[in-house]
């Protein structure tokens, strides 16, 4: 894993004007599972994304809010209308704190 | 006799100046996750007394019959809606039944989002129905379910 917090964005080469499109978003993250021990659950600062937010334009899209029960690699697809060309942009946040973003030009035709 | 006691003083000076509060940044502890429960009483912490319509006509979803690792399972949700302001898809919920802590992932929407339809993959304890809750801006619920025969666990915690 060595490239934890690497994002990548797949969106359309180019969207229809108010027609909507869609983006996969995924980050390179290792997404710990709570570990057992005896059956029981072991506590400690688990490292997983537990929250995503989603803007275009500025604007929030989708705000995702991922249990450890989401696979590693985590990756989310949220549609948007595309209204005019700009900038649309996707934050993971880590349960330690740590941010990771990314973001893609959309062209409108 | 003494010197046990002193002992035993250093120790726990020592174990007072070890200890400080977690850090405002460690949300991975136990405490801050959903507790492990069976998934009424998930839907009970979610959504209270709350009625859930039968969405089976409004919810598609898209996953495997059968899951061969259930450390990824795909799965695609599309909710009918037009998603205007009026009236719009708030929230997707996504709960695995048998999964230790039931709640794979909440996916907010807004109505700039033009469609409501999401996409992801989940981890999968065991076989069992996979329910998907749709929360519309007017508080309404819908709810429907797809069952999934995971081959291998995917220790979904």
């Amino acid at each position: 894993m060595a490239d934890v917090g690497t994002v990548k964005l797949a969106v359309p080469g180019s969207a229809r004007r108010g027609g909507v499109a869609r983006v996969r978003a995924l980050v390179i993250h290792p997404q710990e599972r709570v570990e057992r021990q005896g059956g029981r659950s072991v506590d400690r600062n688990y490292r997983f994304v537990n929250r995503v937010v989603v803007t275009y334009l500025g604007r929030e899209i989708a705000v995702i809010e991922p249990s450890t029960a989401v696979s590693e690699n985590p990756t989310f697809t949220i549609p948007f209308r595309a209204t005019e060309a700009g900038q649309l942009k996707v934050t993971f946040f880590d349960s330690h704190g740590v941010k990771f973003e990314g973001t893609a030009e959309i062209k409108v035709t | 006799m003494t010197s046990t006691l002193t002992r035993r003083a250093w120790l726990s000076l020592a174990a007072i100046a070890v200890w400080r509060p977690w850090p405002a940044r460690a949300q991975g502890h136990l405490a801050n996750l959903a507790p492990e429960e069976p998934i009424a009483e998930t839907m009970k912490r979610l959504f209270g007394g709350r009625p859930i319509k039968d969405g089976a006509s409004l919810i598609a979803i898209d996953m495997p019959l059968i899951a061969e690792d259930g450390a990824s399972v795909p799965i695609a949700v599309e909710v009918k809606s037009p998603m205007t302001p009026e009236n719009h898809v708030k929230a997707i919920y996504i709960l695995a039944e048998k999964n230790p802590r039931p709640l794979n992932v909440k996916i907010g929407l807004t109505p700039a989002a033009g469609q409501a339809s999401v996409a992801t993959n989940l981890r999968l304890a065991d076989s069992g129905p996979v329910r998907v809750v749709a929360e519309t801006g007017d508080g309404a619920l819908w709810s429907a379910t797809r069952d999934v025969r995971v081959t291998v666990a995917g220790c979904a915690a």
